[in-house]
């Protein structure tokens, strides 16, 4: 090889040229392969099958057959005001709770941080099915350990599972317990960047705790919240886990999601056309709130 | 052609491993059900094994069909398929289970009644073998029923059920229960009852949507009534075998295969269960209807088609088995020459002596015969919310409910509403 190099140093140096500027794209064939076959040509797929009646064999093209049923559909317009109900109720008040926490691991004040960032990040490392399944039995009417609390205090048993708006709750304070957590240390990095001499120079002009928490730490965290809201926002949009294990969508489809109802048409009642419509109302609800999100959130970020 | 050469090797993978293995999907009961059968048949097969795996019921039904969704990929050998999901599967993959005419399936059709074949023959096609039947009843604790005061033999109608829910309730302050209903998870009382009077989702061509019709109609305000006298709790599958096994439950209403469930989660509680027919609307009226009852059905990507389908006739077809299934888990056999076995009439003694087999298999020629459809799944869908939200009294009535959800089902469907 070596000497066949030095035989003829132009040649080869230009071969090997082309080679260099040939090879990456070897190197990253792989990916875009596999990008194309499982994400771009389902998402692709389910757009085209949107126009099609699935609903049985021969599949036909109709373009308002699923389009109109989704605008009529009760189920649907069900599933679409739960999820916007938890997003309007447990999202705000999830990163509320998640700023707080931040703010008390990021304190001087707190002994042993390490622990505590553990232990509220903790519930994202367990499965998502035995943490339901635990909700389950904490949440159980008869048995479980939360109405057992209630009732030792005097207050009367709750129907978790079995009354509509309970079961919202429950699904709500499930979700909350989940990723607070996981919010609150994506907060404490963004409190982290914070520069300390900005307190400094607000204690020197007189202003107290609050006044520094809401005229320093909450504009300049304002870019790491809209980052956690849009998270949350998408994740909500997508939930599935807490309402299909926990309150198995129930009572009757009082937590029924977006998701759990596409599901549902999908892969219980095999309606692919359907399903992927709803999948694309999803997409583009969650499309319009980032947008919205980072317009209203994020305007002044965009200033500076 | 990478995806082709893996889905390649998986798929040598998998038929070197189970050349001499069959695999049984199934939930609950019917795992030790079949797997008592095992034996028998390794007498025709030696060196067969059979692997049974308990997925749970709506577990195997997701992955059955994600599986022929797949193109038969990730299917057993034998699958367990409910009577009224089953259409399903063979109006959307015709081609995901062996047609069992190919295996000499024809000879089992007169072993079994025309009404369980019904569901699970398509044109000239057998896609499955009748399991068990579920016909219904209410299945209660002796001991409980007792303190209370409550004659079990004398409970004719819903009226009288009630009744003794309310002295249940009295007598041990609200913590027993008479009963547990699914409110807002599943419909299975709905179904007991429409079936009872008559009624269905679908008629029986399955060309129209009659769950407005008087039948429902009567189920629904029934089940009102029961719900309202407050004597009865609700609760899911798991929350009625835990109630049961604290002695909170006096009884449970649900198919024959319910019995099996007791009798393996309750072993103590031997002697203290009896059985009562289903109360009628009114007095002198009908004491019977069906819930469930199952099939097995031979996936086409199975390797040992010929195997599974021996397994199958030997398990489903075989008296000894059947009566050995009956007797060990309580699963309601379908095979009509069982009909007059002598074993049948002896008492249980884990019923407390009753004849609970005699009395419970008397009502099956009461069952108000109907079939499901391929659009099951939608209209349960609709019916456990219709049903909850009148349960809550959201409704001004059982009409008004069922008319709502009439409408429901056929925009979901596409079938159109009966006169």
């Amino acid at each position: 090889m070596s000497s066949q190099a030095h035989a003829s140093p132009p040649t080869t140096r230009r071969r090997r040229s082309t080679g260099r500027r040939l090879a990456p794209y070897f190197f990253v064939a792989p990916f875009f392969l596999l990008f194309a076959i499982f994400w771009v040509y389902p998402i692709a797929y389910s757009f085209v099958l949107s126009f099609i009646n699935t609903r049985q064999r021969p599949w036909t093209f109709d373009w308002d057959f699923n389009w109109g049923r989704l605008i009529q559909d009760d189920f649907f317009w069900n599933a679409l005001g739960n999820t916007m109900i938890i997003l309007a109720v447990q999202v705000p008040l999830m990163l509320a709770l998640a700023t707080l926490l931040a703010v008390a691991f990021n304190s001087e004040l707190l002994k042993l941080k390490g622990f505590y960032r553990f232990a509220f990040f903790a519930p994202l490392v367990l499965g998502a099915v035995p943490y339901s399944a635990v909700f389950r039995l904490v949440f159980n009417e008869q048995y479980g350990v939360l109405n057992y609390a209630l009732e030792s205090i005097g207050l009367g048993a709750v129907p978790w599972l079995y009354e509509s708006t309970p079961a919202l709750i429950t699904i709500m304070i499930a979700m909350t317990w989940r990723w607070t957590g996981y919010n609150a240390v994506i907060l404490l990095s963004g409190l982290q960047s914070i520069p300390l001499a900005l307190y400094e120079a607000a204690r020197i002009d007189g202003a107290g705790p609050f006044q520094q928490f809401f005229k320093i730490t909450i504009p300049m965290l304002r870019p790491v919240l809209l980052f956690t809201f849009v998270l949350s926002t998408i994740g909500t949009l997508q939930l599935f886990t807490e309402p299909w294990l926990i309150t198995t969508t129930g009572p009757g489809n009082a937590t029924e999601t977006l998701v759990t109802y596409l599901y549902k048409q999908g892969f219980r009642s095999f309606n692919f056309g359907y399903a992927s419509a709803i999948a694309y109302t999803v997409a583009l609800i969650a499309v319009i709130f980032s947008l919205l999100q980072i317009r209203l959130v994020g305007g002044r970020e965009v200033e500076r | 052609m990478k995806k082709l050469l893996l889905a390649l090797a998986a798929l040598t993978a998998f038929g070197f491993a189970s050349a001499q293995t069959l695999t049984v999907w199934v939930w609950d009961i019917n795992k030790p059900a079949l797997e008592s059968t095992i034996d028998s048949f390794q007498e025709m097969h030696p060196g067969v094994e059979v692997v049974v795996e308990d997925l749970g019921n709506q577990n195997v039904y997701d992955r059955g069909l994600a599986g022929c969704a797949a193109g038969g990929f990730d299917m057993p050998d034998v699958y367990l398929v409910e009577n009224n999901e089953a259409e399903v599967f063979w109006a959307q993959f015709p081609d995901c289970f062996t047609d069992l005419t190919t295996l000499g399936g024809e000879e089992l059709l007169p072993l079994f009644p025309d009404f369980k074949w019904s569901e699970l023959t398509a044109g000239d096609a057998i896609y499955a073998v009748p399991f068990d039947s579920g016909p219904t009843a209410m299945f209660y604790r002796r001991d409980l029923y007792e303190q209370a005061g409550v004659d079990a033999t004398a409970i004719e109608t819903w009226d009288d059920y009630i009744a003794a829910g309310v002295a249940i309730n009295e007598t041990f302050d609200g913590n027993v229960k008479v009963g547990m209903m699914g409110k807002g998870s599943d419909d299975e009382w709905f179904r007991m009852l429409a079936n009872q009077a008559g009624c269905f989702y679908f008629d029986q061509a399955a060309t129209e949507v009659t769950v407005n019709q008087p039948g429902c109609v009567q189920a629904m305000e029934t089940m009102k009534d029961v719900w309202d006298s407050g004597a009865i709790r609700a609760g899911g599958w798991v929350e009625q075998i835990q109630s049961f096994q604290n002695d909170e439950l006096a009884s449970a209403f649900f198919g024959s295969w319910y019995t099996g469930t007791i009798q393996a989660e309750a072993p103590d509680q031997a002697g203290q269960w009896g059985v009562y027919l289903t109360p009628a609307f009114e007095e002198g009226g009908v004491r019977a209807s069906n819930l469930g009852g199952s099939a097995l059905a031979i996936p086409a990507s199975s390797d040992n088609p010929e195997l599974a389908y021996d397994f199958v006739v030997n398990a489903l077809a075989d008296e000894d088995n059947q009566l050995n299934i009956l007797n060990n888990y309580g699963l309601t056999p379908s095979l009509l020459s069982l009909g007059n076995a002598p074993e049948l009439s002896e008492g249980v003694d884990y019923w407390g002596g009753q004849a609970i087999w005699e009395d419970i298999l008397g009502t099956l020629g009461d069952v108000p015969a109907v079939s499901g459809t391929r659009y099951f799944q939608e209209a349960r869908n609709v019916m456990i919310v219709v049903v909850n939200d009148y349960l809550d009294g959201n409704y001004d009535s059982a009409q008004a409910a069922l008319d709502d959800a009439a409408s429901q089902i056929a925009a979901s469907t596409g079938l159109p509403v009966a006169d």
